[in-house]
């Protein structure tokens, strides 16, 4: 086995990496405890934002129904992008290129054309707006993602395992479960991460086809920016970052998902 | 065969009659668009033209600003890729078990913050009297003032941050797959750890690399929210452009017509580096 | 797999919460008055919906635009959902012409006649003898200066320009905002400017003043808060606001030149569905105390009703600087403009801010 020592270098590189990754996290975290509405400095401890979001009904439903509609498109994203990333990897067939190709647009079109163009399509057809249209959306957009992820797993291990588990009579499904899935494991938990967080700051979409008087928590803070959003913003992300970095974390303990060491 | 055919329809139809309905048809609806004299639903009548397109090369600082886009893109890209291997290798190769899950999380997590609020950290950071300012004149008293902010490597520094995470998250997922036993064996056989580097890990990681560079690319192109806020006079992008027609006056189709220029451009580029990524990818 | 089906079960939870949380929201229509308007821009003022809904019975809700190109988006791709629209007067005829709003029965808003006469009556919300706007506030875009560094107030656009100020100016993002100011600044007539080269040349010329270039009001507050700017262009309420809310060092002018200025108007949407319900909830929007209520919690513009600006404190800038006599007539109040016009003027903006990044 290779050796596992972590050496100092490489210990303090990724903390320097992952303090830059934190730097705008623990900002925004110290403004949502900051008196000023408007970020000003010097820094005067307040608890006030915590105490208004307290009673802040509609930001809180908004955040509620973010998490709500961010979990119901990390399932439904993760497990039809594995399905077609496995078809991608494994087989060879007519249409592979088209289908391929079909994956940039959600990508390199910016979101505001996407989304005023959902919108028109939604409604002369009839899909109109609400949240089947809006998770319509946040699944079109994470689907690239969670393909080419899962994707990038599978490219870096050959087919022998699932060869070898067919050959010794596997069906397809039993394969699936018991060779592929495990394997590609840390890139289908990867991909499902990611799709959350495509979902969880996707505004535009949202903003377009959500019927008036259901929003989510970007629509709130990109719809406030006329007159400016308060630290409440900032305190309820914080919050929602901690809680779901204590989940995950604790998650982690009990389930492998980054890999087999 | 039959039997495969039946794998292959089930395991993509979902996938191909998801994006048909959300993307592929309201994209051609906005690809029709941008052939009309007039916005749809205007008062003014439209009628077919190709004057939309033409525009982008009437107009000099259109292809000055898709050029600018794309430089953005390519050295975003390589500076992920430059800053989020490493990490990755250290994270897939030097790290195990539960502390392993933990950083890749942490790593992660900061993706689920709002984009919007995150940008205006950076401000806080990066401008005069920010906190690099401070910490610099911490330790140099008398260094001149170092505020970076409304400037091209702000945008460079807020677009890296926004991408990174994609970077080392596909890295590590090609890295983790690679046999340790290949390394160790190479490394028996006496290859220099730049040897293993060079011969083994970095071409049986190259999926990971190629995706996130296209991961990082694509979307940089199109950027405009942290250009626009950091860049300060240095902040129009093709992106910033686009979004104006959409926001500032209703012309559809010329918006339209520009996005689609982009992205033209960028699956010709993408198409330029097929051959590269095709050889590359059997490898792994 | 318990995982996975763990998973799989908890989305679909969710997706029931969601859906009951929206039908919720689709089916309470009765009795409700849905407004289409800016966020924190007066009408969702918690307290003032709190006092119509307890006077009316009367439910408001509130769906939001980011910019007016989408309202008549909204407007079209929803039509006979809502009751109350807010437009900058300078899109109303626009509206009326395309049937996205319908002539308001003037004899239902009790509050109509305390109205000023030449805001109420203006061609631009008076049209073919109907009313299709009932002016609600109106205020101005302006040069907003740092006290600290200003001892004395600038009295001149040209301050902008000044190379003393080089890398201190926060520039609103906004082609016709930028063109009208040009177009002040070079003598001309920021409704149709004959001279457009004149105007490039002198926005051009701002390159080396610009710090940054703000677009949305939190933006502009995050930028002089940070004490980025000494000079910047941007609206007189949000000026005033930031004085005496964040207590900023901070006032504004109406320049030699001329300032720009806006009007907003409220309108009762094509086949909306409660009509009397939009004639009351308007109704309230320019009376005496909403206000009040909107100048005690701060950031207000200006009313258009006669009686309610007597609620503005005497000292406040907008009384003493914006609707001063002295300046009234240097305000140019936007005018309609073509679409032709405003797309020439975003290339020309465009086109300015693709040299500034040269």
């Amino acid at each position: 086995m290779m050796k596992k020592s972590l050496s100092g270098l490489s210990l303090a590189y990724l903390l320097l990496v992952l303090g830059f990754i934190y730097l705008p996290i623990v900002i925004m975290t110290a403004m949502a405890f900051n008196e000023s509405s408007s970020y000003a400095l010097p820094f005067r401890f307040s608890t006030k934002w915590f105490e208004q979001l307290a009673s802040n009904d509609i930001l809180l439903r908004a955040g509620w129904n973010s998490v709500l509609l961010a979990a119901a498109n990390t399932v439904v994203a993760t497990v039809l992008g594995t399905m077609t990333a496995i078809a991608f990897a494994r087989y060879t067939f007519r249409g592979k290129v088209l289908l391929q190709i079909l994956l940039f647009p959600p990508i390199a079109i910016p979101w505001l054309i996407l989304a005023t163009a959902m919108l028109i399509f939604f409604f002369y057809s009839g899909i109109g707006r609400g949240l089947h249209a809006m998770l319509l959306a946040h699944v079109a957009l994470s689907l690239p993602y969670v393909i080419v992820i899962v994707g990038a797993r599978l490219q870096s291990f050959g087919t022998d395992l699932e060869e070898a588990a067919a050959t010794l009579g596997a069906s397809p499904l039993q394969t699936f479960f018991r060779v592929t899935l495990p394997t590609i494991a840390p890139g289908v938990m990867a991909a499902a991460l990611f799709a959350f967080g495509i979902s969880f700051d996707q505004f535009v979409t949202s903003y377009f086809l959500s019927p008036p008087g259901v929003t989510t928590l970007p629509v709130e803070i990109y719809a406030s920016i006329r007159k400016g959003f308060t630290p409440e913003i900032n305190a309820i992300s914080a919050i929602i970052i901690l809680v779901s970095m204590l989940l995950l974390l604790a998650v982690s303990r009990f389930y492998r998902f980054a890999g087999n060491s | 065969m039959a039997r495969q055919g039946r794998s292959i329809f089930a395991l993509t139809v979902p996938t191909f009659l998801w994006l048909t309905v959300a993307v592929v048809l309201p994209i051609t609806v906005m690809f029709y668009f941008s052939f009309l004299s007039a916005s749809p639903f205007g008062t003014k009548p439209a009628s077919l033209t190709l004057d939309n397109y033409a525009t982008f090369f009437t107009k000099d600082f259109y292809s000055f600003l898709a050029w600018r886009s794309i430089k953005l893109g390519l050295l975003v890209a390589a500076l992920c890729a430059l800053i989020g291997f490493p990490a990755a290798l250290v994270l897939s190769h030097r790290l195990s078990g539960y502390w392993r899950e933990a950083l890749l999380l942490l790593v992660i997590l900061p993706f689920w913050s709002n984009a919007l609020i995150r940008i205006f950290a950076w401000t806080m950071v990066l401008r005069e009297q920010g906190l690099v300012d401070q910490a610099v004149h911490a330790v140099l008293p008398w260094a001149p003032s170092v505020g970076i902010l409304y400037s091209y490597p702000a945008i460079v520094i807020g677009l890296v941050h926004s991408f990174l995470p994609y970077m080392i998250l596909t890295c590590y997922i090609s890295l983790q797959a690679i046999d340790p036993s290949l390394v160790d064996a190479a490394r028996g056989l006496g290859a220099r750890d730049h040897t293993i580097l060079r011969r083994i890990i970095l071409p049986l990681s190259f999926p990971g690399l190629a995706v996130g560079a296209i991961l990082t690319f694509v979307p940089v192109v199109g950027a405009f929210m942290e250009p626009r806020i950091l860049g300060g006079r240095q902040g129009i992008t093709m992106g910033t452009v686009i979004e104006d027609q959409f926001t500032e006056v209703f012309n559809w189709p010329l918006g339209a017509a520009l996005s689609f220029i982009l992205l033209g451009i960028v699956l010709a580029i993408l198409a330029l580096c097929y051959p590269l990524l095709r050889a590359r990818f059997r490898l792994g | 797999m318990k995982l996975v089906a763990s998973c799989a079960l908890s989305a679909l939870a969710a997706v029931a919460v969601l859906v009951g949380t929206q039908t919720a929201a689709l089916h309470a229509a009765d009795g409700e008055v849905r407004v289409l308007n800016w966020k924190g821009w007066g009408t969702d003022e918690p307290w003032a919906i709190e006092a119509f809904e307890k006077e009316t019975g009367l439910k408001v809700v509130h769906d939001y635009i980011t910019s007016f190109p989408e309202t008549f988006t909204k407007l079209r791709v929803n039509p006979g959902y809502y009751d109350v629209v807010v437009l900058n007067a300078a899109f109303t005829q626009q509206a009326a012409a395309e049937g996205l709003i319908q002539p308001i029965d003037t004899s239902t808003i009790a509050n109509f006649g305390v109205l000023f006469p030449d805001l109420r009556d203006s061609p631009e919300l008076n049209i073919d003898g109907s009313n299709f706007g009932v002016v609600w506030m109106w205020g101005g875009t302006s040069v907003s200066y740092n006290t600290d560094v200003f001892p004395e107030p600038p009295t001149s656009l040209e301050v902008l320009w000044d190379p003393k100020y080089a890398n201190r100016v926060c520039w609103r993002d906004d082609a016709e905002d930028s063109v009208r100011f040009a177009a002040l600044a070079t003598g001309q007539d920021p409704d149709k400017p004959a001279d457009m080269d004149k105007i490039r040349e002198k926005l051009l010329a701002l390159k080396p003043q610009i710090k940054a270039l703000w677009k949305s009001g939190d933006e502009w507050l995050k930028l002089v808060s940070a004490k980025e700017c000494d000079l910047s262009t941007v609206w007189t309420n949000n000026t005033e606001a930031a004085a005496v809310q964040d207590k900023l060092p901070i006032s504004f002018i109406v320049a030699k030149e001329g300032a720009i200025a806006f009007r907003d108007a409220m309108s009762i949407a094509k086949d909306a569905p409660n009509v009397k319900g939009a004639e009351a909830f308007i109704n309230y929007m320019v009376s005496v105390p909403f206000y009040q209520g909107w100048v005690k919690v701060g950031g207000a513009p200006v009313s258009a009703n006669k009686e309610a600006i007597e609620q503005l404190p005497e000292s406040s800038l907008t009384r003493t600087v914006l609707a001063a006599p002295e300046a009234l007539p240097r305000l140019n109040f936007k005018g309609p403009l073509t679409d032709e016009q405003r797309q020439s003027y975003l290339d020309l903006w465009q086109e300015v801010k693709a040299s500034f990044a040269q």
